[in-house]
């Protein structure tokens, strides 16, 4: 499959020649293939932040290239607002750029930005609303700061896929939200790539969430991609990933526990559910009940 | 989108703490210098008084380690209107200066450039360069929290006529604690909205309602997170036992040393000095030797 995102050696400085100069990327390689989901982790402060937003061009390249869908970023005659409107962008805790008093003129905000006609646009909200499980009736005229934290996220987010972009970058979806709704959103976003065939990038210090849904993980440590792999092969390195002050996910700690006690388990378990399954067939327990947990 | 991180940029009130000289003074010693200074550069009106006073500047910025280049950053955006106002009195400017007799140099229709103006500009620039490094140098070299304790025990005679002295400070130390902040944020969000195909400033230059309309999506999110920070902020100042400036004492206690009382009576006899002292006979000398040059240079050029 052809990468949709490419990014070779890229450098970046934060306020070059002051005082205050800090340098965030020095030399960041990554692809992302269409149709894949792919998550950043790293330790606060890797640049993750950063890298991301040379996606959609909030950043240019200083030093390196960033090639999204063919069109090269350090060109000069960019189309910066086709571009926007193909690499859609959540950004942390998307709920405080809310400004609209009802929902649905906060999510017809990028559509109409884009010119789009007022059938178009009602056509794009009621999608991204339904996308993001916000009924279009029920919701459109609700005041947008009466809603929940969880609610207002997800206007937030839907504000975003209505531009219909092919592909979606989330910064920290799941920050601060109770485990429903986590949970929930993840399962959206797990919707959003199967039926719409968006490509995703996750960034996230969650690695269940990570472990859930990533074809391919990335490693960013202090500016630069340290391990890359499928997340059974970046989650059997637990002592590597704990020198970045990373970690795996919970049921692959458990694993690696018991293995270190000397049980046959695997070392790549991922959820909760294999984890499960894993424990009965080496402690020889029946099969079936569960926790239901998936 | 150069300009959305432009916001990072506003480093006019970023501390940088090189602990110099300069850096350790008391910062009531250098709020008093810092107003004597001021004063003595809005009425220098002499041109060796002006380069003595630039030249001490320099000195003391070199003594702070703080790279004057840096220093004089913040005037880049103002340089437009200063050449236009220079230019404007160059041309315009009918009065005395100096109290000498003006000659006209150059005359035009109703435009006269007469020694006066030239004097005129000739001293603005200077002035605005001090002025430029006195603000800079206070504000890298004392943090806010040193800067507003010193203000506080500097204003807190006038406590007795029921001056808000502490209520001020506070307001003032609130007020630069949050302007970084605010920058940070405004950059936040005007970059999720460019993300959303928001535009910034392409609009045309007349279409004011349209421009205004568009701060709308930057402004909400913007004043709805100053209020959350403001109650969150008050909570947590009362969850600490926080109840005004009452009886409160302070962690940090400023002692003024030694140095700190030379550098005071020293910045007093300058400002005296450079206020005080006829410059005449030194300025035309200064002006002789640069008429002088010119001619000396011209007759080269000439040949």
């Amino acid at each position: 499959m052809r990468n949709i995102v490419q990014v070779q050696d890229l450098h970046h400085t934060y306020l070059p020649g002051t005082p205050f100069e800090a340098v965030s990327l020095r030399g960041v390689d990554m692809e992302v293939a269409e149709r894949e989901i792919a998550a950043i982790i790293g330790p606060t402060g890797s640049g993750k932040s950063t890298l991301i937003q040379h996606f959609n061009a909030l950043i240019r390249p200083q030093m390196g290239k960033v090639i999204i869908d063919g069109q090269d970023l350090s060109d000069g005659n960019l189309d910066v607002r086709a571009l926007r409107r193909d690499v859609g962008m959540v950004f942390q805790t998307p709920e405080q750029q809310l400004f609209e008093q009802y929902v649905g003129d906060d999510i017809a905000f990028g559509p109409r930005n884009s010119g789009f006609d007022a059938t178009e646009v009602r056509r794009r909200v009621r999608k991204a609303m339904e996308m993001v499980g916000l009924g279009f009736e029920e919701f459109k005229d609700r005041l947008t700061f009466s809603l929940s934290g969880g609610e207002m996220r997800k206007v937030a987010i839907a504000g975003v896929l209505a531009l219909e972009p092919k592909i979606l970058i989330l910064d920290e979806p799941t920050c601060g939200l109770d485990p429903g709704t986590s949970r929930e959103l993840l399962c959206r976003i797990r919707e959003l790539h199967d039926n719409q065939g968006v490509t995703i990038i996750l960034v996230s210090h969650n690695m269940e969430d990570v472990a859930q849904l990533a074809d391919r993980i990335y490693v960013l440590v202090d500016g630069q991609t340290v391990l890359d792999g499928t997340p059974r092969q970046i989650f059997s390195q637990p002592q590597s990933l704990r020198d970045y002050s990373l970690d795996v996910p919970q049921a692959t700690q458990v694993m690696h526990g018991l293995r270190s006690r000397g049980r046959e388990v695997r070392g790549d378990i991922l959820t909760v559910c294999e984890a499960e399954e894993e424990i009965c067939r080496c402690f020889g327990f029946a099969e079936g009940g569960g926790t239901g947990v998936t | 989108m150069s300009e959305i991180s432009a916001f990072r940029h506003v480093t006019i009130g970023q501390y940088l703490p090189y602990g110099s000289l300069v850096h350790r003074f008391d910062p009531r010693a250098k709020l008093v210098m810092f107003t004597l200074l001021v004063a003595t550069v809005t009425f220098a009106d002499s041109y060796t008084a002006s380069l003595l006073l630039l030249a001490v500047l320099l000195g003391i910025t070199h003594l702070s380690r703080v790279p004057l280049r840096y220093a004089l950053q913040g005037l880049r955006p103002a340089l437009p209107w200063i050449a236009i106002f220079a230019t404007l009195q160059l041309l315009f400017y009918k009065g005395q200066a100096g109290g000498q007799e003006c000659q006209i140099l150059w005359s035009w229709g109703f435009i006269d450039i007469t020694t006066c103006s030239v004097r005129l500009v000739a001293l603005m620039v200077p002035r605005l360069l001090e002025f430029m490094i006195l603000i800079s140098l206070l504000t890298l070299t004392t943090s806010t929290t040193e800067l507003t304790h010193g203000l506080e025990r500097l204003l807190s005679p006038l406590k007795r006529l029921r001056f808000p002295a502490h209520e001020l400070a506070l307001v003032f130390t609130i007020a630069l604690r949050f302007a970084p902040t605010f920058a940070q944020e405004l950059e936040k969000i005007m970059k999720a909205q460019a993300s959303r195909g928001a535009d910034f400033g392409e609009q045309g230059r007349l279409r004011f309602i349209q421009r205004t309309r568009n701060t709308l999506p930057l402004m909400v999110p913007l004043f709805l997170s100053a209020l959350r920070r403001a109650e969150d902020l008050s909570l947590a100042m009362e969850a600490r036992g926080y109840t005004g400036g009452q009886g409160r004492t302070s962690f940090i206690q400023l002692k003024a040393a030694p140095q700190d009382c030379v550098a005071v009576a020293v910045v007093c006899c300058f400002s005296a000095f450079i206020l005080l002292h006829d410059f005449t006979a030194l300025d035309e000398l200064v002006v002789g030797t640069l008429g002088n040059l010119t001619r000396v240079a011209f007759s080269c050029v000439g040949h």
